[in-house]
């Protein structure tokens, strides 16, 4: 797996960064800062070039059409895939995009890694998923206001610049268990590093 | 005063984490509102979103109902939010003169920078040290 050698490339760096908190070292889901910062910083000059309006059409044409689940992954998903990412745990109310109090505090930490001066000039795709209960329209729609939900609370409550923000849902089109749609590992919220808001800025 | 208890409880708390801060985490932000608002978020503004910008209002529509620590634990969070945010953004000039001192030959970017600061601590002082604690970032 390339990302874990991306990963693994970012580590020191981010060890040397977060050395107070511990790491758990096979953690599923990131939900210290140091986890979030870890699973962001991982980015290499070759990762590809995300185009979030064009993973939303993507989406939106393949419930559309109704087209079979593929049984590999597109490429523009295996693109998305790709990049420095975690994966978060956001309780939201059932079949709603509001978010559960229990869960300011996960977003928080999201935003407490923006801040930092590491993530600083990055951009950031906010990506909703379902597991594939229920229609599919309804998914696409449900994972859309809940991942805007996630992109508005981080705009509006933690102060992170909206333009280093790009809300997709998904819905369930791209399935991480695609042997068991109805696995509950379907349904989550993946935040990806999709590349540079500015051009970094040179050496003085 | 128990807000004030708390709110320095957490703190102390950043404090032994290893995060030094003058000002409350995100984080910390969030479980505070959560702690002491979510309970009648829950019941009064279910239909409400935090990131709206619309909650605080729907909680003062329900202003007999809702516990007085809430509305007293959410003003302190956004005075620290808002604290926390300007330092971030006065820090680099701030912290001007010491990075032309001690991190003249670092390039700028990844972070870069504040590494150099924080490999710095022992010489960094004044504004800059304050702007950076403030920051969350010390």
């Amino acid at each position: 797996m390339s990302s874990l050698i991306r990963l693994a490339s970012a580590a020191a760096l981010a060890a040397a960064l977060c050395a107070p908190l511990s790491l758990p070292a096979s953690a599923q889901t990131a939900t210290s800062y140091g986890q979030i910062i870890q699973g962001l910083t991982a980015v290499t000059t070759d990762s590809p070039v995300i185009d979030a309006q064009a993973l939303r059409n993507w989406a939106q044409n393949s419930v559309a059409q109704n087209a079979a689940i593929p049984p590999t992954q597109p490429e523009i998903v295996k693109k998305l895939f790709s990049l420095a990412q975690i994966t978060v745990q956001i309780q939201f109310a059932l079949n709603s995009a509001i978010i559960r109090p229990e869960s300011y505090e996960a977003i928080g930490s999201i935003a407490d890694a923006m801040h930092h001066p590491i993530l600083w000039n990055y951009r950031f795709a906010v990506v909703g998923n379902t597991d594939a209960t229920g229609t599919r329209a309804y998914n696409l729609k449900l994972s859309q206001e809940r991942a805007q939900a996630i992109v508005d609370a981080l705009v509006t409550l933690y102060r992170v610049d909206p333009a280093r923000l790009e809300a997709v849902g998904l819905g369930q089109e791209a399935l991480q268990n695609a042997k068991n749609p109805d696995d509950p590992i379907n349904r989550r919220v993946q935040i990806f590093n999709i590349g540079t808001l500015k051009p970094m800025p040179s050496a003085q | 005063m128990t807000r004030l208890m708390l709110l320095a409880g957490m703190i102390l708390a950043g404090l032994t984490m290893g995060a030094s801060a003058q000002t409350l985490s995100y984080a910390e932000a969030g479980a505070l509102i959560a702690k002491s608002c979510g309970p009648s978020i829950e019941k009064y503004c279910s239909k409400e979103n935090i990131g709206t910008g619309k909650i605080m209002d729907c909680l003062k529509s329900h202003q007999a109902d809702v516990p007085p620590q809430c509305f007293a634990d959410f003003s302190a969070v956004f005075a620290s939010i808002n604290k926390r945010v300007a330092a971030q953004g006065d820090a680099y000039k701030a912290c001007n003169a010491d990075i032309r001192a001690y991190c003249s030959g670092v390039a700028p970017g990844d972070g870069n920078i504040l590494s150099c600061l924080v490999d710095s601590k022992a010489v960094v002082k004044g504004t800059c040290k304050q702007v950076l604690l403030d920051a969350g970032w010390y």
